[in-house]
């Protein structure tokens, strides 16, 4: 993995003034890999993708491409295209104009440039509109042309700062498949910045989580979704039950904790290194939460809870409930699974889970 | 697609028409029934006779006076948008916004002063005995000719078309966006280079525009040839002035100005053209 290591954030800090907007970053990213940044508005992913890019210096830290230190190199001396949110394409050029611009500056011949222009707007599937101004292009269009303009040198790396936030949700996913196609096929290192959940999760090999100007969680998809880290990630996700009490018990085969919903148990994890009185969180996905008449038997936690809606995407029902003490739970479950249950508002009921799909996440 | 005159729009419409028939049409009109008219025994008459524009044609010096005020109009338009530029480039990206809104306003300064007051002020510089061949004088150089040269009076033109070149460009920069200069930097163009490819042709239109205007005001100056270039070569304005005074030849004057507005409205026309250019095909 060392050896993949295409870039390295090492003690990253960036200050506005006073203001800290990137706190402290250390990470890493490999070679040809899909890393999506994601986190609330404000957190410091457009910093981060700047800093990368030589748009901004890092005020403290170091910035490694290919293992060399590029802090002292002005964007123009490094191989990093970015594709904008605005795009920032020319507009006193056309299409292919637009395309030919990086070929040009590194003073690549007409006739090759010219070709090889033409080449990645064929590949993007653009070829008829290179004569065109780029106030003539749908938005879609104006996407790819602003994607050939940045890879017809064939980086090594493209940053991408929420490309496709302008798009309308159909063209948002050809668009995602555009670019995770044309991820796999080059080999070229992804870093994109988003908002969107879907968006990261079904293109990024992993996904750095941010809050704050920090990270909060790096990780595949898969991992960050199922085992979130902090209270932060699994809140931002939105996709678990997440509950806070006071460790009681913690021995090899498990954590106890007391919560407002009672005592809950788990066995599940790799850290499991909380300390009996110290206050801990623990998260269940809402698709691994069920729901019963009577309180199940065996390894599992249940609580009783009262149904306060439902909501309905599809095939799957997400099943709105409360506990005694007013803490919204939810259940996401396949009609078939929720056979047999009668699901009314006010009807009683019991919620439950394995202790093996709990999750404990760290305490900020 | 042309809406139908109503009520409603011509109240708003009114004022202007009103006001470019009476400032635009009427004098212009009124040139040009002038240019027929005839002058007998210092007396103007009106008529309809073509002689006053087969007479100023036929000179040669008017057209000797129409090639230096064409080319000088055009040398110094184009020699203050360059000079204009980096003054502009440098309040449009250099500056902070307040110590830009200083610079603006500073630009407006020489507007307070009139521009014959301003030429005046160099002749006290570029005069034999002015302060410029006297510091010459210091050491051991001059005195030169300084005044009633060609140089004299590009110096007035700039004096007349600077500030205002600045402002122009500088309007037309300040609403480049900014996004476009950085994606040049990323992709390879470097400081120097993205001054060419990316901003000019992105403010092209106020350049031109800016370009324009410089053109015109010096193209119909009258101050800076006669007090700084001393009347010699002779312009345009300048000729217009002498043919007046020479026995009331106010036809023949209308004559020279009415060609001074084609040429006006041609080389506009062209520059708005030239401006606009590949901007919508
Ligand atoms: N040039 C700047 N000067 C001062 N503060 C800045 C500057 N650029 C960014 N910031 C601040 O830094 C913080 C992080 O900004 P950044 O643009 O990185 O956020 P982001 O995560 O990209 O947000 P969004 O999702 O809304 O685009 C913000 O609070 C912002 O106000
Ligand atoms: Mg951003």
């Amino acid at each position: 993995m060392k050896n993949d290591t295409l870039v390295s954030f090492e003690g990253v800090v960036k200050r506005f003034g006073d203001f800290v907007a990137v706190k402290r970053m250390d990470f890493e990213i490999g070679k040809g890999e899909f890393l999506a940044i994601m986190g609330s508005s404000g957190c410091g992913k457009t910093t981060t993708l700047r800093m990368l890019a030589g748009l901004e210096a890092p005020s403290e830290g170091v910035i490694r491409l290919s293992g060399k230190p590029i802090n002292d190199l002005p964007t123009w001396s490094r191989d990093t295209p970015m594709v904008w949110q605005s795009l920032a394409l020319f507009p006193f050029l056309n299409v292919v104009e637009n395309v030919e611009f990086a070929l040009k500056m590194r003073a690549v011949g007409k006739a090759e440039r010219r070709r090889r222009a033409e080449q990645w707007l064929d590949r993007m599937q653009i070829s008829e509109f290179a004569g065109r101004n780029i106030s003539q292009l749908s938005g879609g269009q104006r996407q790819r042309v602003a994607l050939a303009r940045s890879l017809v040198v064939e980086p090594e790396i493209l940053l991408l700062d929420e490309p496709l936030s302008a798009l309308d949700a159909a063209l948002k996913v050809r668009m995602q498949s555009v670019l995770k196609n044309l991820q796999r096929e080059t080999g070229i290192t992804f870093v994109y910045v988003t908002h969107s959940q879907s968006e990261a999760f079904s293109m990024a090999d992993r996904v750095v989580i941010m809050s704050r100007g920090q990270i909060e969680q790096i990780g595949t998809p898969q991992e960050i979704y199922r085992t979130p880290r902090t209270r932060f990630v699994a809140d931002f996700l939105g996709s678990s039950n997440v509950f806070t009490g006071t460790v009681t018990a913690s021995d090899g085969g498990g954590v106890m904790l007391d919560t407002p919903a009672g005592p809950l148990r788990l066995t599940s994890g790799e850290r499991l290194a909380a300390a009996p009185g110290r206050s801990a969180t623990l998260t269940v996905l809402d698709t691994r939460t069920n729901l019963a008449l009577t309180a199940p038997g065996g390894p599992v936690n249940a609580i009783p809870v009262r149904m306060i809606g439902e909501e309905f995407i599809g095939a799957t029902a997400t099943i709105y409930l409360e506990t005694g003490t007013g803490q919204e739970i939810r259940v996401q479950k396949s009609h078939e699974e929720l056979a047999g249950i009668p699901l009314e508002i006010g009807q009683e009921l019991f919620a439950w889970w394995a202790h093996a799909d709990g999750h404990l996440v760290t305490e900020e | 697609m042309r809406r139908p005159l109503t009520l409603y729009g011509l109240t708003f419409s009114l004022p202007l028409l009103i006001w470019q028939l009476l400032f635009f049409v009427f004098p212009l009109v009124f040139l040009v029934a002038l240019s027929f008219w005839t002058v007998k025994n210092f007396r103007m008459q009106p008529d309809f006779d073509t002689v006053n524009w087969v007479t100023i044609y036929g000179r040669s010096v008017f057209w000797q006076a129409y090639g230096t005020t064409l080319a000088m109009a055009a040398f110094a338009s184009a020699l203050v948008s360059i000079l204009a530029f980096p003054c502009a480039y440098a309040i449009a990206f250099k500056l902070s916004d307040n110590a830009r809104r200083w610079a603006v306003f500073l630009m407006v300064i020489p507007f307070f002063t009139s521009y014959l007051v301003r030429v005046y002020s160099w002749q006290i510089f570029l005069s034999d005995a002015g302060i410029i061949n006297v510091m010459l004088g210091w050491i051991g150089l001059g005195p030169y000719g300084l005044l009633n040269t060609v140089g004299a009076t590009m110096i007035g033109y700039l004096t007349l078309t600077f500030p205002l070149v600045v402002l122009l460009q500088l309007f037309s920069l300040v609403f480049i966006d900014r996004t476009l200069i950085e994606a040049a930097h990323n992709l390879r163009c470097g400081r120097l280079r993205t001054v060419f490819e990316v901003i000019v042709p992105s403010a092209r239109v106020g350049l031109v525009i800016a370009a324009l205007f410089a053109f015109i005001l010096c193209f119909g100056d009258f101050v800076s040839p006669i007090y700084l270039g001393g009347g010699d070569p002779t312009t345009l304005s300048i000729l217009i002035t002498d043919t007046t005074k020479s026995g009331q030849q106010w036809p023949r004057a209308a004559v020279i100005a009415l060609t001074m507005i084609g040429t006006l409205l041609v080389v506009a026309f062209a520059a708005v053209r030239f401006a606009y250019k590949g901007r919508t095909k």
